[in-house]
């Protein structure tokens, strides 16, 4: 009896096991292929660059039949028509600007919707949910008329004033943070008598670092990979971002396309892996609510 | 409500500067007969800096350095000074002209620059004081092309200055060895099969036997551009008094029906890749790789096709890049259309043979209505379409003059192309904005009849009379989609 008992368990246990592995097998089998499928793109992509006729119409099948470094070199040395160099500075700057003056906006206005209680508080909060609700493109012909106006259309400094501004819109996730932040640690410190702006600078922001961090790299990544502001502000082609300016080349220049879309990939992934620990803590912490 | 006045003032105060805000923009002139040239009053205005756009490949062969140059330093005593635009051969005048952002001269093509005539984005030019004009050197097609009625009276609105037209690009080196004793019957020592479509016809069927991935003649043929010469030689128009008329549709006038013909046939020894664009995109790859021996396109992609086609030497030859690109520039052969059988039958083609028709364009210069810097501008476009930069033009970039005296000392094709646009062979794309209706439909027709060939009992095209109604509906679908809010 004690025997057929043991044996009974001993095959269920088996049966568990046996389960679990088919178990793990079928999400490996099914993870392998999802990533084979986001994969295949950017695979494509990178090889398609370094495709030596650099027409997408040449290539027999998937993927080229031959492969040279030709196309990265005209991307920095062919810039009578189209200048990937100037390019990518002028990006670069909306990028690190945007990058700057979103951060301080972006975290203040968080900080302050979630540290003080004011009367239009409720109101703001409100309004700036209703208004981050509407698509960006909505209000892009009345941009372009203010702009004209203001006489900064064609000038990469008017793309980082739009999106500096508008990017506090997109407060409830730092808002999130810092509300997990106890107000004890505030009382403490207003009892040693320290102010507002001090409470800030040496409390707040140390313990802010996650996702100020998380802040700057989407800050820094918005404009980077932004293509409808871009297109429809910048005139000129030296003052073009790299979105605007890769869209203009041929359809016979397609390693090129390539190439420059993967030249471009590389700073946000370098800065993905270098950054990500925060970006996740950042995340993490905005979205659950202590 | 104290506080629903303040919202109420704030409101208020937000819509009268938003308002006020959008007041802005340039007006072009008013079109008006006298007012409209008396900018043009010869003071040239100081210190001027005009904005000009320019081909792409006049940029990148260094031709507009050169012209920019030239002009700088001939009007360095009044400080003028032309410079890129840099917003690219497509430049957007409608939508940045009116804010102040636009180029102050545009050189493109005739339908391009004539489309924006009647929303006035560009200004009518004097032509007494434009130096080609005076000079008798622009053919009256040329300047047909860039003639207007706008108000009931007739303007000029641009200078011509190059012939654009599509052309047939062989492979010189893929002729048959002995192409001279077999394919010259007149020994004129130019191939048959590129003289006359019968013997490509014939040709082509020969290269595809010998290998059944290779075609002697392919080209997209539902890119109206191209294939639209095949019907205009036969009869057919597309606009009638000489392409002004948008009531009056000609694509089934005539014996166009011909034409469609010998394309259908035609398609049956091409490869899918002519019903639609994919054989146009593939062009300079599959020409190297000798997929196709010939095919049409425009003049400026003949550069893609030697540089593709010396890479393929440089591999399968083990040239170096200046040998290798030498010898794909003596290979890749442009000439004008083949000439076609006159009975529009390559099956069972007449002893006549007509000349084939192609349709062209004329670039040349025009002037923003939105130029602050009229006057400058017009010296700006009197130097460079002037003899000398005219001239200067041709030698960088390869491309057939408009002036009469420049293609008299140019090459043989550019002669030929100028001689077809003056006879008539080479149908200039309409200068009316009905143009855009035509594209389309005509191209989707056209892709349709070369999917045909392979359709078999289920073919909708396989008779003249069948190809006749077809082109009496595509003739009304474009009529009705030009004047669909006339009613």
């Amino acid at each position: 009896m004690k025997t057929m008992t043991l044996n009974r368990s001993s095959t269920k246990a088996m049966n568990y096991k046996v389960k679990k592995v088919l178990g793990a097998v079928a999400i490996y089998c099914v993870l392998i292929i999802v990533c084979a499928i986001f994969l295949f793109p950017c695979l494509w992509l990178i090889l398609s660059s370094f495709s030596a006729t650099g027409s997408l119409y040449d290539t027999p099948g998937f993927f080229p039949e031959s492969y040279s470094f030709d196309a990265f070199i005209k991307l920095f040395t062919d810039t009578a028509n189209h200048n990937y160099p100037q390019w990518l500075a002028n990006t670069l700057v909306i990028a690190i600007f945007n990058c700057i003056f979103s951060t301080l906006l972006i975290i203040g206005t968080a900080y302050v919707i979630s540290y003080f209680q004011f009367k239009a508080r409720k109101g703001l909060m409100k309004s700036a949910l209703v208004l981050s609700m509407f698509p960006s493109f909505m209000g892009m012909t009345v941009i372009y008329i203010l702009m004209t106006q203001f006489n900064i259309v064609n000038n990469i400094w008017g793309l980082v004033l739009i999106y500096s501004c508008t990017a506090p819109l997109g407060y409830l996730v730092q808002k999130g943070f810092f509300d997990t932040i106890p107000q004890s640690i505030y009382e403490a410190a207003k009892i040693d008598g320290a102010t507002n702006a001090r409470i800030f600078t040496t409390i707040t922001l140390p313990l802010a670092k996650p996702i100020i961090v998380y802040t700057a790299l989407t800050s820094f990544t918005w404009p980077w990979s932004d293509f409808i502001l871009p297109k429809l502000l910048l005139i000129e082609k030296d003052n073009w971002t790299v979105a605007v300016g890769l869209m203009q080349l041929g359809q016979d220049e397609f390693a090129r396309f390539a190439a420059g879309s993967v030249f471009i990939a590389v700073p946000i992934v370098v800065l993905y892996f270098f950054l990500v620990k925060y970006m996740v803590n950042g995340m993490t912490s905005g979205a659950v609510k202590g | 409500m104290k506080s629903k006045k303040l919202i109420s003032t704030l409101l208020l105060s937000t819509l009268v500067i938003g308002l006020a805000s959008c007041g802005g923009g340039d007006d072009p002139d008013d079109g008006g007969d006298g007012s409209v040239f008396d900018k043009f009053d010869g003071n040239l205005e100081v210190g001027a800096t005009i904005k000009v756009v320019e081909n792409d490949t006049a940029i990148k062969m260094g031709y507009l350095d050169e012209l920019l140059d030239a002009f700088n330093e001939a009007y360095a005593e009044y400080n003028i000074t032309a410079v890129d635009a840099n917003q690219g051969e497509f430049a957007d005048l409608p939508n940045s002209g009116p804010y102040g952002y636009g180029p102050d001269v545009i050189y493109q093509a005739n339908d391009v620059l004539m489309g924006w005539v009647q929303d006035r984005h560009v200004t009518p030019l004097p032509v007494e004081k434009i130096e080609a004009y005076q000079s008798g050197v622009i053919p009256s097609a040329a300047q047909a092309a860039y003639q207007a009625e706008v108000g009931g009276v007739n303007y000029t609105f641009g200078v011509p200055l190059n012939i654009q037209s599509p052309l047939l690009y062989y492979r010189k080196d893929l002729l048959p060895a002995d192409w001279e004793t077999t394919w010259d019957d007149d020994q004129n020592g130019v191939p048959d099969m590129v003289e006359n479509l019968v013997d490509l016809y014939e040709f082509s069927k020969i290269y595809h036997e010998q290998d059944n991935t290779k075609y002697g003649f392919e080209f997209s043929l539902n890119d109206f551009y191209f294939s639209s010469g095949y019907l205009f030689s036969y009869g057919a128009y597309l606009f009638g008094d000489n392409n002004r008329d948008d009531t009056d549709i000609g694509l089934h006038a005539g014996d166009a029906r011909y034409g469609v013909q010998v394309l259908r046939q035609f398609a049956a020894e091409m490869s899918a890749a002519c019903i639609d664009d994919s054989a146009k995109l593939a062009i300079s790859g599959s020409m190297a790789s000798g997929k196709y021996f010939s095919s049409v396109t425009t003049p400026d992609v003949r550069s893609v096709i030697v540089s593709t086609l010396a890479t393929t030497y440089q591999s399968e030859k083990g040239l170096t890049l200046e040998e290798a690109t030498a010898l794909a520039e003596e290979n890749v052969i442009g000439v004008p259309f083949p000439d076609l059988p006159a009975n529009g039958d390559l099956i069972n083609p007449s002893d006549e043979m007509i000349e084939c028709k192609q349709m062209g364009g004329i670039n040349g210069y025009a002037m923003s209505s939105y130029t602050k810097y009229p006057n400058a501008s017009l010296a700006f476009i009197n130097f460079a379409t002037s003899y000398e930069m005219a001239k200067l033009r041709e030698e960088f970039l390869q491309i057939a003059p408009a002036r009469s005296d420049v293609s008299a000392e140019s090459t043989e094709l550019s002669k030929q192309l100028f001689d077809r646009v003056s006879n008539g062979s080479i149908v200039l794309m309409p200068s009316i904005k009905a143009i855009d209706q035509v594209w389309t439909p005509a191209g989707s027709f056209m892709g349709d009849v070369a999917a045909d060939s392979n359709r078999g009992a289920n073919a909708k095209y396989d008779t003249l009379d069948k190809i006749q109604a077809a082109l009496e509906q595509l003739s009304q679908d474009i009529y009705d989609a030009i004047h669909l809010l006339d009613r």
